[in-house]
């Protein structure tokens, strides 16, 4: 199987990559792997493939020689970064090689010994996989509501595809969520409810022609270093082209910025509302625009917060997400209040640069890009502050132009790709189908072949992430299956998960598989842990934050018994199924049989097959004309599922990645780099949609066509204060967010020598003012308390990043400081997604 | 020695050596605690006590070995091992019986010698987002600046070159630690005060 697939591998794309990375790779080796390199030996095969770290997505070619990679270097050829890395990409390829890779499975047999790094033996394959099977399958049948899968932004596309698939489909369940609920689902839930699609309408060729960059609560320096080098490009080679960072913090990106403007925590909100209401009040907005393609809307306020568990229960929470129409006149009014004067009071920024700021986007001539991530989304009015960039771009006619937009920046590589774009959220079917929306489960059934109501069972969204996790501490679930995340490290209020109190012990009546590469605090946990390949290891998929879909090639094999996370899951599905019927047929083949042989416990094909068959499947999707029945729904119903559409399997390979909606024209796929903006597809534009769905001619040349009425929605959103605020005992706000060194939470970079090395410990940022009234040097040991929990970090003042007085921030990477224990779980009642910024926290030297 | 990269309209000097600078003169370009004068004020005035080094609260110092000659004994700081941490209240000098480390009020007083960044092996200098050294700088924005540049031959990316300030650099040598580049050896350097002198002297 390897020979053939290394074969064809050959034949095509690695062909295509070596020719055309030719010349630049010998400079930029990255990885460096002992006595392989050196210029005398013979070059390794080459395996295109994407970084495995955050949501820029950059290209790479992995170079291979006796089965280990010897080089990972940028991909010229991928659009995304053309051949350049971050330091983390550089030294890529070294995360595969940690001393401590998982490669055998491992079975805790006593429960008492969870939460400690003791305690799990070694297992056969067998062994574990008949423990998970019959857990799951006794789980299942007993009551499937104590069922819950948590999976991720990483997970390739197809895998995220086929476990979603396997249960929906097969376990007829909606207990499964990615951990994007942690980073995107604010942005998310804001696509929905303005535009009715999700993801972006601009691409990173905006950052090429922007004449003003506005960052909010984005240290994109850091988060996101290849964009930034893109954004500083542009600012050295355009004439006059500025950067604005707003944050609560002044962090790496500040520091390039021409001007920072530090607000306080959630007057965000009211900041983009002030920039609106100069637009509105001085008919300053681009009045063709709101005329052709605009609606407005205002939502249920004063929703409180999602703090205790039964929130959902209140009335508040009831109606959280409650909307309806206003006229401009009402969306006027309703933004009055937020002059320059009363925002300055409330959030502190001079009124002379709200003006300024106000001015950028009154400017008719301006191309201006919004770009955020975290600062906004983590936020516990996150798709309330999602729909006030929104609103300003969408009343000055700056979006989904060339140079103009907001975008909406991720933080993994997949989150789009597979959390977002296959739906492995609770209440979403692939391609931002929803479960309870009756046609999208018709439609699904028809790709799925699964008689027609199936999937009637699973119309009411099962459980988000952290109802998930508050329901396993208080003993309501008995099975989890985690993959490609690491959540005793990156849940928030950790304290409460991993039952560390004497109350919502639950974690350890559980039981938890988890899929991992390295021992994590989650393994830890674990009654199963299952060894997989990382990264290239097998075949995958990845899509960025710009609608880029890239295919990362198998370069070698897993060590040990390591096997792809696919292979487990299907392994666990087959056994789970046996004996079940869809329709009058064997459940698990008449999902999988197209790319599993049960008998023979492997699949049909190879890595490459098997992607390309399971993308094929995937991709009836977005192209319903490859599927009669599929195509009557997308007719009847007006689902326009081509909106988001996708190639062929080998196209991605071809071009290194595709930007979806992909278009054929004249047999050839093309890529969408401005989503509804009409022109010529081969440049980029939206040709295809706008002559299929939209209505050319309108104002800024743009059609909305997915949106209802074909209008995006401008929501008023107030300002609401943060779900908990200073006071005597708790008088800091605690920030948490991510540095460039270090990855999420640092399974993967950690294990990098040279990343160790450049960012060796987890630091607290506080001010010079802070450390004198606290009586503490920068060194000092302090313990951080909130009502949350508390944990031990040593204080930096050094100015990497510096937070005002009364504001405190460290990053999450590191176990050892695990800050996580006393953060907040308060989440965002429309996205669900928890505020990791605003946790207030006492620091006391010890 | 030659100079590149001056930096136009930065207030101070900021320099950066080529790669034929950064070979390491010899064993007795020893890096010193803070509050050490010149190399000749120092070893006449250190006792060799270890008061010094015990002091350390991160063990930066170590006591040089039988190669540094008459030096032998003496403290010093092997940046890549361990760099100094510039303590707030530097216990190292106030542990000093005989002022060998003296006249140290803040870290700005701090005068070990300077980093040198060698442009050829720093990845940085070839578009990569690494520029750890400057992040790690203790004096960040001071000491080590970023240079933003165009990449040559690119149109949408740029280079985010690191930058030693001449007269702000207090030569911690945390960049060194930091630096991700080890082979041959890092992309950063510190040239001790001996050296430094030395050179300057050469005329070159």
């Amino acid at each position: 199987m390897d020979i053939t697939r290394r074969q064809f591998v050959k034949a095509t794309a690695v062909a295509l990559a070596s020719a055309a990375a030719a010349g630049t790779l010998s400079s930029l080796v990255g990885c460096a792997s002992g006595s392989a390199q050196g210029g005398a030996q013979a070059e390794g095969q080459k395996f295109t493939a994407v970084c495995r770290f955050c949501g820029c997505g950059c290209g790479v070619i992995c170079e291979v020689r006796d089965n280990k990679l010897i080089s990972v270097t940028g991909d010229p050829d991928n659009e995304s970064n053309r051949g350049l890395n971050c330091v983390k990409g550089y030294y890529l390829g070294k995360i595969l090689y940690g001393d401590d890779r998982l490669t055998v499975p491992l079975i805790r047999d006593d429960a008492s010994t969870k939460g400690t790094a003791e305690g799990l033996r070694e297992a056969t394959w067998d062994e574990a996989l008949e423990l998970v099977s019959a857990k799951l399958k006794e789980t299942w049948k007993a009551d499937k509501s104590r069922l819950a899968f948590w999976l991720s932004g990483q997970q390739p596309i197809t895998e995220g595809y086929a476990c979603a698939k396997f249960i929906k489909a097969g376990l007829l369940s909606n207990n499964v969520d990615p951990n994007a609920r942690l980073c995107m689902a604010s942005a998310v839930v804001s696509f929905m409810n303005v535009f009715q699609t999700d993801e972006p309408a601009g691409s990173y060729a905006d950052l090429d022609e922007a004449d003003v960059f506005v960052t909010w609560g984005a240290n994109m320096a850091e988060a996101h270093p290849m964009l930034y080098s893109r954004l500083t490009a542009r600012k050295l080679s355009g004439e006059g082209v500025r950067h604005y960072d707003l944050g609560t913090i002044t962090t790496r990106t500040s520091a390039s910025a021409d001007k920072t403007l530090i607000f306080k925590p959630n007057t965000d909100l009211a900041i983009a509302n002030c920039i609106a209401n100069h637009l509105v009040q001085n008919k300053l907005y681009d009045e063709a625009f709101v005329n052709d393609h605009l609606q407005f809307k205002q939502g249920a306020e004063n929703i409180g917060n999602a703090t205790m568990d039964d929130y959902e229960q209140t009335e508040a929470g009831k109606t959280a997400e409650n909307v309806s129409a206003i006229t401009f006149e009402e969306y006027a009014e309703r933004l009055s209040p937020y002059t320059f004067e009363y925002v300055s009071e409330l959030s502190g920024v001079p009124a002379e640069d709200l003006r300024e700021l106000a001015e950028v986007f009154a400017d008719p001539d301006a191309k201006v890009m919004s770009l955020w991530t975290m600062g906004v989304n983590q936020h516990n009015r996150g798709t309330w502050m999602n729909h006030n960039i929104y609103n300003i771009h969408l009343l000055s006619g700056k979006i989904a132009r060339p140079g103009c937009g907001p975008f909406s920046l991720t933080g993994q590589p997949t989150a789009c790709g597979t959390a977002r774009e296959v739906g492995t959220f609770c209440h979403r079917l692939p391609a931002d189908l929803l479960v309870a929306n009756e046609q999208h489960r018709r439609f699904t059934e028809a790709v799925w072949d699964l008689p027609e109501g199936h999937l009637d069972a699973i119309k009411a969204p099962g459980m988000h992430t952290v109802k998930m996790f508050r329901e396993m501490s208080k003993g309501n679930i008995d099975f989890l299956w985690s993959a490609h995340n690491n959540w005793a490290q990156s849940m928030p209020n950790l304290t409460r998960f991993l039952g560390m109190g004497d109350e919502n012990r639950g974690i350890f009546d559980t039981f938890i598989v988890v899929n991992e590469v390295y021992p994590t605090l989650s393994t830890q946990y674990a009654d199963v842990v299952l060894p997989v390949a990382l990264w290239v290891e097998r075949e995958g998929q990845f899509g960025n934050a710009e609608r880029r879909t890239a295919v990362f090639e198998k370069a070698v094999d897993p060590p040990g018994e390591a096997k792809w996370d696919l292979w487990a899951f299907m392994e666990v599905a087959r056994r789970v199924l046996d004996g079940e019927k869809i329709g009058d047929k064997d459940a698990f083949d008449h999902l999988f049989g197209f790319i599993y042989d049960k008998d023979a416990a492997d699949f049909k094909g190879d890595d490459r097959e098997t992607n390309r068959a399971l993308w094929e499947e995937y991709r009836v999707f977005s192209n319903p004309s490859l599927n009669e029945q599929a195509q009557a729904i997308n007719e009847s119903a007006k689902l326009k599922m081509e909106a988001k559409q996708l190639a062929p399997y080998d196209e991605y390979l071809t071009h290194h990645g595709l930007t979806w909606p992909v278009r054929e024209v004249d047999g050839t796929w093309m890529s969408t780099k401005w989503r509804f903006a009409d022109g010529a597809q081969a440049d980029g534009f939206d040709e295809v949609g706008v002559a299929t769905y939209g209505t050319p001619g309108l104002a800024g040349g743009v059609s909305f066509y997915k949106s209802t009425d074909m209008r995006p929605s401008v929501v008023f959103r107030p300002y609401e204060p943060p779900a908990e605020e200073p006071d005597e005992e708790y008088p800091f706000y605690f920030v948490t967010g991510r540095l460039l060194e270090h990855w999420h939470t640092g399974t993967l970079t950690r294990r990098v020598p040279e990343l160790d090395r450049a960012l060796p410990e987890a630091l607290l940022n506080v001010s010079p003012e802070d450390c004198e009234k606290l009586g503490v040097l920068d060194g000092d040991m302090v313990r951080v308390r909130s009502r949350f929990g508390q944990f031990d970090i040593k204080v930096s003042t050094a100015g990497r990043t510096e937070p005002p007085a009364g504001v405190v921030f460290a990053p999450f990477f590191a176990e050892e400081a695990l800050v996580n224990l006393a953060v907040q779980d308060t989440y965002c009642p429309l996205s669900k997604e928890p505020d990791y910024k605003k946790t207030c926290v006492s620091i006391e030297k010890i | 020695m030659k100079l590149s990269n001056v930096i136009a309209g930065a207030s101070a000097a900021i320099v950066a050596f080529q790669a034929a600078a950064c070979v390491l003169k010899g064993e007795t370009d020893l890096l010193r605690p803070p509050g050490a004068q010149s190399e000749e004020d120092f070893l006449s005035r250190c006792v060799k006590c270890g008061k010094c080094i015990e002091a350390c609260p991160y063990r930066s110092l170590s006591p040089a070995s039988q190669g540094a000659g008459v030096a032998v004994g003496t403290p010093c700081i092997d940046a890549r091992e361990q760099a100094c941490r510039l303590c707030e209240d530097f216990p190292c000098v106030a542990a000093c019986p005989t002022g060998a480390l003296r006249d140290v009020d803040g870290r700005r007083d701090v005068r070990m010698g300077i980093a040198v960044i060698d442009e050829e092996l720093c990845i940085a200098f070839q578009g990569m987002r690494c520029e750890v050294c400057y992040r790690a700088c203790p004096l960040i924005d001071e000491a080590i600046v970023i240079d933003y540049r165009m990449r040559e031959g690119d149109a949408i990316h740029s280079v985010f070159a690191p930058a030693i300030v001449q007269d702000a650099c207090v030569a911690c040598g945390l960049c060194v630690e930091r630096c991700v580049v080890g082979e041959p050896r890092t992309a950063i350097r510190i040239m001790c005060d001996a050296e430094r002198a030395r050179t300057a002297n050469d005329g070159s």
